[in-house]
């Protein structure tokens, strides 16, 4: 594929290297004079220096042969037009644009921008994933025994909710030490007491049983991805 | 003491049909002939990016073949043989340095123009390039003041 | 959106008119070109995020005009301002003839201030010489 990369910052430096090594013919272009140069010195005559919003210059450039354009500049205003323009006069099969404000995914997909990236969107992601709301945060390894202690919220349609602890089937070598409820009171769980939602719940378990145990406490309670609660291991 | 000039033996020259690059094309063949040596006359074809690198390009090849010819007539006159060798790249000044490391040659001889538009000696963005990134010895062959055109 | 000499100039004459006006531009040192008896509002920020657009009412207005010396930034605004406020009338200066065509194209109402200066030039060079006075 031939492919073009507008902007030779880190990220479009980087991505041309890879798409190199992949076998793809590529051409990274950059209009500030000096990262133009210092691109040139490290890729060679892969790069172009030059405004990839400018019509001729990306006539130049064979936009009007390229199967991909890739934006990656830090200006979203400027990906967005490299894209546009790509798709409306040079017919460009695929545009794929850097974003940097997240919320101007939607703008780019109204206006038929095929993709988006965001690395601020994929950070929120990752730091949403690693918040308690999401299941089963293993806390501690226990020496020796393979154990270990993990913590888990219970999800609002999770299948234990309203369960008393003595009806849930739990993995084997695995039990709920302790619940701590929405106003941060911990209590040692009986038989007989009723997880509710948004508790959280600290459990020993065995390494192996780690996935089990989070899907017994996770899973929807009718289409959960781990089916219903009751099938589980009966 | 030896000099790094006198123990070149296989030297690069560009050529590109101006008379500056015949010149350069000229000295490499003297001074490889002392030495026993070898001389490569490269001439690029540069592509547009508006096509692929391998896209067929008879009429610039066969400029290349002319000028490669002409080449070879200089040589012949000095009583020397030169190996041609037409390549066709994005970039003229990437595709010399990028031979010259290949072939791993102890010199690139390179003829520029006398030209001075702005007051100062220009020499090409292709001069320019080899210059500063080809890590053999460059030896600058400088046309004569008012003297010869392509 | 863009308070350069266009712009304030623009803010001025609507705001004479009796219009509401709203003035946006990144630079606060830019609203010195309004003059003082501008009566509309100013507001500090770029025209490219959602949520200032949302902040200073875009999704009331009747019109939006982006007027910033770039292209893209306008281009951009005016996309904005049009797929997802849905303001009935955006205009929006792009200096670049070859991107004014294209976004033309594309269904926006575009002004290029080099081709319509061209145009102007030209037009004069071929009238009659005007004897005296006549500014235009």
């Amino acid at each position: 594929m031939y492919i073009i990369v507008v902007g030779g910052g880190k990220v479009g430096y980087y991505l041309a290297k890879e798409l190199v090594e992949e076998g793809h013919e590529v051409l990274v272009m950059e209009k500030d004079p000096v990262k133009a140069e210092r691109i040139a010195e490290e890729l060679g005559d892969i790069s172009l220096r030059g405004d990839g919003c400018e019509a001729s210059i990306m006539e130049m450039a064979g936009f009007g042969r390229a199967d991909m354009v890739i934006a990656v500049t830090g200006d979203d205003e400027d990906n967005l037009v490299v894209c546009q323009v790509a798709k409306a006069k040079f017919n460009v099969p695929r545009a794929v644009a850097r974003i940097n404000n997240p919320k101007n995914e939607e703008i780019f997909k109204k206006l038929g921008i095929d993709t988006t990236v965001s690395a601020t969107a994929a950070i929120l992601a990752q730091i949403e994933q690693e918040l308690p709301t999401h299941p089963l945060i293993p806390l501690l390894t226990l020496k020796g025994g393979g154990l270990e202690i993990v913590e888990v919220k219970v999800p609002e349609n999770s299948a234990v909710v309203g369960k008393r602890i003595s009806d849930i089937l739990l993995p084997q070598q695995s039990l709920i030490a302790l619940i701590v409820d929405e106003d941060g009171v911990p209590r040692v769980p009986k038989s007989d007491t009723v997880v509710r939602a948004g508790d959280e719940l600290m459990a020993v378990t065995r390494t192996e049983n780690e996935d089990a145990l989070r899907s017994v406490l996770t899973a929807h309670a009718t289409f959960g991805p781990y089916g219903p609660i009751d099938s589980q291991g009966r | 003491m030896e000099f790094g000039t006198t123990l070149l033996k296989t030297i690069l020259v560009p050529v590109d049909g101006s008379h500056a690059s015949m010149d350069a094309l000229a000295l490499a063949c003297l001074l490889a002939k002392r030495n026993k040596g070898k001389v490569y006359a490269v001439y690029v074809i540069e592509v547009a990016r508006t096509l692929p690198l391998d896209a067929g390009l008879n009429p610039e090849a066969q400029e290349g073949e002319k000028i490669l010819a002409r080449a070879d007539e200089v040589a012949d006159s000095l009583d020397y043989a030169v190996t041609g060798e037409l390549l066709q790249a994005r970039d003229a000044g990437h595709a010399i340095v990028d031979e010259a490391i290949e072939r791993d040659v102890d010199a690139i001889v390179v003829g520029i123009e006398y030209r001075r538009p702005l007051g100062e000696l220009q020499m090409g963005l292709t001069a320019q390039y080899m210059l500063r990134n080809v890590p053999c010895q460059v030896i600058i062959c400088r046309s004569a003041a008012g003297g010869g055109g392509a | 959106m863009g308070c350069g000499r266009v712009g304030a100039d623009l803010a001025a004459t609507l705001d004479q008119e009796g219009h509401e006006v709203t003035v946006l531009d990144a630079n606060p040192d830019a609203f010195r070109r309004l003059r003082p008896e501008f009566g509309g509002q100013r507001h500090v920020g770029t025209g490219i995020d959602q949520d200032v657009l949302a902040r200073i009412g875009v999704g009331e207005a009747d019109a939006f005009v982006a007027v910033t010396q770039g292209d893209n930034r306008n281009v951009m605004a005016a996309q904005m301002a049009k797929h997802i406020f849905g303001v009935p009338r955006v205009v929006c200066r792009i200096y670049d003839p070859i991107r004014e065509e294209i976004y033309h194209g594309l269904g926006l109402e575009t002004i290029s201030p080099t081709k319509v200066g061209a145009r102007l030039i030209k037009e004069a060079l071929e009238r009659e010489p005007v004897t005296r006075g006549g500014g235009e």
